[in-house]
C-alpha cells in the first residue's frame, strides 16, 4: 500500500472532527473523499499533508510514518494560493527551490510540466494576469513539480465555472494516467468524484467517520460523455443516497 | 495664473504674498549668488542622512516586532507612544544635544521617519496571507524560508509605502529642525526671509521644498514599480 491512514482521530477542543479513520490507498490509485460540509475532509487531507497534527492514529507512506510536510506529498489547495510576486514559472519552482534544487535541470523539468498542464508560453506571466482556470493549472503544476508520490487535492476545481471544471477534470485524468501518482481528492461534487476516481470514500457527518467506500467500475479511459451513461448515474445516485440525510442536516444546521 | 493674478490685483501688499514672477526672480537671484545651491545642499544632506538612518533602523525593528512576540510586547507601546508624540516638540532638545550643525537636524528627520517605517514594515510582514504561507510550508519549508520567500516579499509594498510616507515627514523635519537653530539650509533661509519680510525669498524656499517633495515621491513610485512589478503589470 502506498498510503495508509490508521486509526486517525482529531478533535478541535470539544469538537471531534475525525474519528477512527482507516484507509489504505494503493500506488497509482485515484481515491476521492466526499461528505457533507463539516465532516472533516479538509482536516483529514491536511493531516496527511503534515500541515496539522492528529490526536491519535498515524499516516504511513510506503510503510514510513510521516508527521511533517515533505515532498513525497504534493498539496493542491482549494484557493490557488499562488505567490503574487512570482511568475508562473517561479511559482511552479517554489517547491524545488525550498528543497535546494534550483539548477537548470529543475527549470527544464518544470517547464515541461507547465507544457503538460497547458501553460506553455505563460511562464513569465504573473498570477493576476491569468484566469481562474489557468491559476489552478499553475497550482497543480506547482504540486507536481516536486514529483510527489501522493497528490493531495482539496476541492481544487470548486472555484471554477462548470465548463472550465469539466475541462480540468479531463486534463487531470490525462495527467494522472500519464504518470503513476496516487491521488487523494476532496470534492463536494459527487459526479466529479465518480468521474475521476477508482474508489469514492463517503464520510459521515460530525464526527467524520468512513460510512462506506464505493468502488467505481467504469472503464478507463473515460470520455466526458460517460457522465450521461446509466452506470455513471447509478453510481452517483448510490453515493448521494448515502450522504443525503447528512447533507440535509448540515444545511439545516447552518441556517439554525 | 490664479496665484499671479491674486498677487497682482487682490493682495497688492508685497508683505503678505509674492507673485510667481517675483518668486521666480528671487529663485534666479539666489541661484546666481550661490545661496540656493548652498542651502539646498545642506538640507539635502540632513534629509538623506536622517532618512537613511531611519530606514536602516526602522526596517529591521519592524521585521523583529512582526516576527517575535517578546520584542513586540516590549517595543510596541514605545513605538505607539513615540509615533503619536509630536517629535517636533523635541527639536529644541535635539539642538541642545547635537549642536547647531547638521546632526541635530539629522536626528529630527530620523525620529520623524523612523516610526512610519517601523509600523509599515511590521504591518506588512503580519499581512502575509496565511494560505500562501501554508502553501509553501506544504513543501517542507523552514521558518527562515517562509520568512524570506513569503513574509518578506509580501511586506515589500507596505515597506515602500512607509518610505513614501516618510518623505513628507522627513521634509517637515528638515524645515522645523532648521527653524530652531541652524546656520544654513532651506528652513534657515525661509526663517531669515520671514524675519525681514522678504516674501519672494520665502516663497522661493517653499517652492524648492515642494519640488523636492514631488521629485522624491515620484522617485519612490518609480522604485515601487521596479521592485513590485506584480502589483502593476
Amino acid at each position: 500500500m502506498k498510503l495508509r491512514i490508521g486509526g486517525l482521530t482529531k478533535a478541535f477542543g470539544d469538537l471531534t472532527v475525525l474519528e477512527n479513520i482507516d484507509l489504505a490507498v494503493a500506488g497509482g490509485e485515484f481515491v476521492s473523499l466526499v461528505g457533507p460540509s463539516g465532516c472533516g475532509k479538509t482536516t483529514l487531507l491536511r493531516i496527511v499533508a503534515g500541515l496539522e497534527a492528529s490526536d491519535r492514529g498515524e499516516i504511513q507512506i510506503d510503510g514510513r510514518r510521516v508527521t511533517r510536510p515533505g515532498i513525497d506529498r504534493g498539496f493542491v489547495f482549494q484557493a490557488d494560493a499562488l505567490l503574487p510576486w512570482r511568475t508562473v514559472l517561479g511559482n511552479a519552482l517554489i517547491g524545488l527551490e525550498v528543497n535546494g534544487a534550483r539548477g537548470a535541470e529543475a527549470r527544464s523539468r518544470t517547464q515541461a510540466l507547465l507544457r503538460l498542464v497547458g501553460l506553455a508560453g505563460f511562464e513569465a506571466y504573473y498570477p493576476r494576469q491569468l484566469s481562474g482556470g489557468m491559476r489552478q493549472r499553475v497550482n497543480l503544476a506547482r504540486a507536481l513539480a516536486v514529483d510527489p508520490e501522493v497528490l493531495l487535492m482539496d476541492e481544487p476545481f470548486s472555484a471554477l465555472d462548470a465548463q472550465t471544471r469539466e475541462i480540468m477534470q479531463t486534463e487531470l485524468t490525462r495527467i494522472w494516467s500519464s504518470g503513476s501518482k496516487t491521488v487523494l481528492f476532496i470534492t463536494h461534487q459527487i459526479d466529479e468524484a465518480v468521474y475521476l476516481s477508482d474508489r469514492v470514500v463517503v464520510l459521515s457527518r460530525r464526527p467524520g467517520r468512513i460510512s462506506e467506500i464505493v468502488p467505481v467500475t467504469l472503464a478507463r479511459p473515460r470520455a466526458l460523455s460517460i457522465k450521461r451513461s446509466a452506470e455513471f448515474t447509478a453510481c452517483v445516485e448510490r453515493i448521494w443516497r448515502l450522504i443525503e440525510d447528512d447533507v440535509r442536516r448540515s444545511v439545516l444546521d447552518e441556517f439554525a | 495664473m490664479l496665484w499671479e493674478l491674486v498677487g497682482r490685483f487682490v493682495v497688492k501688499n508685497a508683505l503678505f504674498l509674492a507673485t510667481p514672477s517675483q518668486t521666480a526672480l528671487a529663485l534666479a537671484k539666489l541661484w546666481n549668488e550661490g545661496a540656493l545651491q548652498h542651502h539646498s545642499w545642506v538640507s539635502a544632506q540632513e534629509f538623506l542622512l536622517g532618512f537613511v538612518l531611519a530606514v536602516v533602523l526602522g526596517i529591521p525593528i519592524g521585521l523583529v516586532t512582526a516576527s517575535w512576540r517578546r520584542p513586540a510586547a516590549m517595543l510596541n507601546p514605545w513605538i505607539a507612544g513615540l509615533y503619536a508624540t509630536p517629535v517636533i516638540a523635541l527639536a529644541p532638545l535635539f539642538i541642545l544635544w547635537f549642536g547647531i550643525g547638521i546632526w541635530s537636524k539629522v536626528a529630527v528627520v530620523a525620529s520623524l521617519v523612523l516610526f512610519p517605517v517601523i509600523i509599515n514594515t511590521d504591518a506588512g510582514v503580519r499581512n502575509a496571507d496565511r494560505q500562501l504561507i501554508e502553501a509553501v510550508r506544504s513543501f517542507g519549508a523552514t521558518k527562515l524560508q517562509l520568512f524570506t520567500k513569503v513574509s518578506l516579499p509580501a511586506a515589500l509594498p507596505f515597506i515602500l509605502a512607509g518610505l513614501r510616507l516618510g518623505v513628507g515627514r522627513g521634509l517637515i523635519g528638515v524645515v522645523v529642525g532648521e527653524l530652531f537653530g541652524a546656520r544654513a539650509g532651506l528652513g534657515f533661509m525661509i526663517t531669515q526671509a520671514a524675519e525681514v519680510f522678504n516674501m519672494p525669498q520665502l516663497f522661493a524656499g517653499v517652492v524648492v521644498l515642494a519640488a523636492a517633495g514631488i521629485v522624491l515621491t515620484a522617485a519612490f513610485q518609480a522604485l515601487e514599480r521596479h521592485l513590485v512589478p506584480w502589483n502593476f503589470e
